[in-house]
């Protein structure tokens, strides 16, 4: 049993970093206040749950509607889920980055996330509703069976691979020519227009490239858990995430990382302590004093911390000159 | 047809209790620049606050003021604690929405385990049915266009005719402007969160008696429809809420009857990216969403 | 980029503005301006506070579009084009605020300014160091240049936002430069600058424009004014008054009684 507990901990914490590291991108280091952010995650998820599930007609699976089905082997879902989120994010930034003010901006992806859940929750055959879809297909289930303990292993180490594929390509977008453009126009746009810098083009390559990556996430995730519902992606999962940065450290994946261990990760087993330990309290107290706890996390760190537990670092180049030197 | 009729009656309620809100919402932005995404929350909190004094036998027209005072004092002290510090830190527009988002979410969920998940509802909150042609609407909904009638006419006429009201006019404008004039902008402030905050807590008692029940979860739906009220009529004009107001209401109740009851907010949110995409400013344009980047 | 497009047209003026409006909630801010800016000139636009020079120069720059008018730049019109394109083109604007990265170093505020780098797009960034070293290396050389000969070397690790005003100034100058501008358009450069700095500043313009850049500066301090520009505008209330050399708006006694009160 504890190996199942064990491989829940390890892909919860992977999904979850990379989705920080998505959110980093859009949020830390350009400035892009993604609402919304969730909704890439479901997208994904659901995209490659459709891919990889036999069709609602076929055998034990016809109690749900659903379209799609077309029982794609891995690591098509996955990547379709992946290409999902990036697609999202063409016609929300179109709609969105434009000229409106960055409050506007956030205003209406926050908005997109609440009216997306309303959305998919009344619309009964297009993916199953409020029900959600269940019995996803795990990935490569017919030649492992998923209910072994060497599986559960297989799908951590899968994880752990798009963790580092991930780190890997964000952390060559951060630390680029192209990250300092995104940065520039973070710290003041007016500014990087006057120096050339389209802040239009900018925002819309970081929003599909942070889809991507969120698509994903929720690929991964769905593959474990086999189920997906609007329960699973209300709005407020986007504060969780925005209070993982705001804590770990903006403009830097180390603080991604750590955000993601920190908060969503870290109040996952807090929240599982609790719930074991206090058997007093009526149901539902501990999740909502965890979303309590969130939002005092995030208005701590704002007034005294704004920067996180690691800041972003000085990009210092090679051959500079000693520091403090005149 | 009797259908469409009908939608517009309750479409004049709707519009009711959306306007009420609406300004509010709107003069918040407009005076303290503050996008206030608790304000749904603020809103619930004082119609539970009425369904308790409802509960304890008190008419909900009398729970409607101590709706209406909760939401004053809520909103001034939310103001005091934690919006205008950081607003005086320096924090930017973005940074004050996250905290407003955060705050937000703290208000429901200190809430929820006061108050519960299932949905409540007030006694004897419908009153009598009358008709009118097609038009059927009770008592207490016609109660309510007509508070809402007064509630905007008192704010035009503050807004208009007192001095109060030319200062907030002023602040709105050009606040620091208005501080080297002699305005006692803090003053100002102070006051326009506790009428806002009124109208706040009002219109949360009247659009809980407006729906068969309500619970917590509704916060963020009520929230939408405002800010599309807001938006579509021009951020920060009291008078553009209004007319927002208007619009949204009717749209939102013909759509109810041409298509479904559920999609009510998604119809406003349609109204408000359309409003977003093609004029951001809104119909009665002032700064607004223009504004210069960042 | 700046093209290598020599002078334009219409004599040895690179950038014209022809009955330039900028009309804005019923204020007419700017209204019907047409001015010349001669090539490889330093010209000074002077005037009363309100005059409406800072919004002019944000209208040549793109910041704000024109209600009304046309802009010429190197021949070409570029009324209607974005901000971000002038500025590649070789049309480049400062600020009055500073308005240095404040995050980003010092060498970095510069690194950022320069186009032409291969890394600076998603397809570039993801194809990772090896593939844009080569031109970082050759752009950090050519910011380690500038800062050099702006005095700055020792700071180039230094976040732009812990600077002086001064020094920001010089940042977003050679911000600019990086950009091999054919135009500069400064507003009010030398405000809140200290005066040793600004003696600094006027020096490095002058070498700038021997060097070929066209200035056109926003500038208040008309001693400045008058040892630095070669010509200058004077607007009050939106419309051009005069213009000319300093001597002769002198013995212009309207203008004089408008503005030049020094």
């Amino acid at each position: 049993m504890n190996s199942f507990y064990a491989a829940n901990l390890l892909v919860y914490a992977g999904v979850d970093i990379i989705a920080c590291l998505a959110l980093n991108l859009q949020f830390g280091v350009s400035g892009i206040v993604n609402f919304s952010f969730i909704v890439f995650q479901a997208v994904g998820a659901y995209t490659a749950a459709v891919l990889s599930m036999p069709p609602d007609t076929a055998f034990g699976y016809d109690f749900q509607f659903y379209f799609g089905g077309y029982h794609l082997a891995f690591p098509l879902p996955w990547i379709g889920g992946a290409i999902a989120g990036g697609l999202l994010a063409i016609p929300v930034g179109f709609v969105v980055l434009r000229k409106l003010r960055s409050d506007y901006q956030a205003i209406a992806l926050l908005v997109l996330s609440v009216i997306a859940n309303t959305v998919i929750t009344n619309a009964d055959k297009f993916l199953n509703g409020a029900a959600g879809l269940a019995l996803v297909p795990a990935p490569l289930s017919d030649q492992f069976d998923p209910n072994s303990n060497g599986y559960q292993f297989f799908y951590v180490g899968l994880t752990a691979v798009c963790v580092v594929v991930v780190l890997v390509l964000s952390s060559r977008l951060v630390d680029s020519p192209y990250g300092r453009s995104l940065r520039a126009m973070r710290e003041r746009e007016a500014a990087a227009i006057a120096i050339g810098k389209n802040p239009v083009q900018l925002k819309m390559t970081v929003f599909i490239v942070g889809g991507v990556i969120a698509g994903l996430s929720g690929a991964v995730l769905v593959g474990f858990i086999q189920f997906w519902a609007p329960s699973v992606w209300l709005y407020p999962e986007t504060i969780i995430l925005f209070a993982a940065i705001i804590v770990g450290g903006r403009g830097n994946n180390v603080g991604a990382i750590l955000g993601a261990l920190l908060v969503p990760v870290g109040f996952e087993e807090v929240t599982r302590l609790l719930t074991n330990a206090s058997i007093g309290l009526p149901p539902g107290v501990i999740p909502a004093m965890e979303w309590v706890a969130i939002g005092l996390l995030i208005i701590g760190f704002l007034w005294f911390r704004p920067d996180g537990v690691r800041p972003e670092q000085r990009h210092v180049f090679e051959d500079a000159p000693m520091l403090g030197d005149e | 047809m009797s259908l469409y009729v009908a939608a517009f009656g309750f479409g004049l309620v709707s519009m009711s209790v959306i306007a009420i809100a609406a300004v509010g919402f709107t003069m918040q932005f407009g005076i303290t620049n503050m996008i206030n995404l608790a304000y749904g929350e603020v809103m619930i909190s004082s119609a539970y606050v009425a369904y308790y004094l409802n509960r304890a036998g008190i008419s909900i027209w009398i729970g409607m003021i101590g709706g209406a005072l909760f939401g004053a004092v809520f909103s001034f002290l939310l103001n005091r604690i934690l919006y205008a510090p950081f607003q005086r830190k320096g924090t930017a527009p973005i940074g004050m929405v996250i905290v407003s988002l955060a705050v937000s979410l703290m208000i429901a969920n200190l809430l929820l385990p006061i108050v519960g998940y299932y949905n409540v509802s007030y006694q004897n909150s419908t009153g009598d049915v009358l008709r009118a042609g097609s038009i059927v609407l009770t008592t207490y909904q016609i109660g309510i266009i007509g508070v809402a009638i007064v509630l905007m006419l008192l704010v035009h006429s503050l807004l208009r005719y007192t001095r109060l009201g030319k200062a907030m006019r002023a602040t709105a404008a050009n606040p620091t402007l208005a501080r080297n004039c002699g305005i006692p902008t803090q003053r100002v402030i102070d006051a326009v969160w506790l009428i806002t905050g009124a109208l706040c807590g009002m219109a949360g008692v009247v659009a809980a008696m407006n729906s068969d029940s309500f619970a917590i979860a509704n916060g963020a739906a009520f929230l939408i429809t405002i800010l599309a009220a807001a938006v579509l009529g021009g951020a920060g004009q009291p008078y553009g809420a209004m007319i927002g107001a208007v619009l949204i209401g009717l749209i939102t109740e013909f759509s109810a009857a041409a298509w479904s009851p559920q999609y009510k907010e998604v119809v406003a949110f349609g109204i408000l990216v359309l409003v977003m995409v093609l004029r951001p400013q809104g119909l009665l344009a002032k700064r607004g969403a223009m504004a210069a980047a960042g | 980029m700046g093209a290598a497009g020599g002078t334009s047209a219409a004599g040895n003026s690179i950038l014209s503005a022809r009955e330039v409006h900028r009309h804005f909630e019923g204020l007419r801010a700017v209204d019907g301006v047409s001015i010349e800016v001669p090539l490889k000139q330093i010209t000074g636009l002077i005037g009363p506070n309100g005059a409406g020079k800072s919004t002019f120069l944000a209208v040549l720059a793109g910041t704000l579009p024109a209600t009304a008018g046309t802009i010429v730049f190197d021949g070409d019109d570029i009324t209607r084009l974005p901000a971000y394109q002038r500025a590649r083109r070789g049309l480049v604007r400062t600020f009055q605020l500073p308005s240095e990265f404040a995050r980003l170093t010092v060498l970095e505020n510069l690194l950022v300014a320069a186009p032409h780098n291969r890394g600076d797009s998603v397809f570039g960034a993801l194809m990772g160091k090896r593939y844009w070293m080569e031109d970082e290396r050759r752009l950090v050389g050519e910011a380690r240049a500038l800062l050099k000969r702006f005095g700055m070397s020792a700071k180039e690790s230094d976040y732009a936002g812990t600077m002086s005003g001064g020094q920001k100034r010089l940042i977003e100058i050679m911000r600019a430069l990086m950009l091999h501008p054919r135009v500069l358009l400064l507003d009010e450069p030398m405000s809140g600058v200290h005066p040793k700095i600004v003696e600094e500043i006027q020096h490095y313009l002058e070498t700038l424009r021997g060097e070929g850049l066209t200035i056109l500066m926003v500038e208040h301090e008309l001693h400045m004014v008058e040892r630095l520009c070669d010509t200058v505008v004077v607007m009050a209330q939106g419309k051009v008054i005069g213009s000319g050399t300093m001597a002769t708006l002198r013995k212009q006694p309207e203008i004089v009684d408008a503005y030049l009160v020094g």
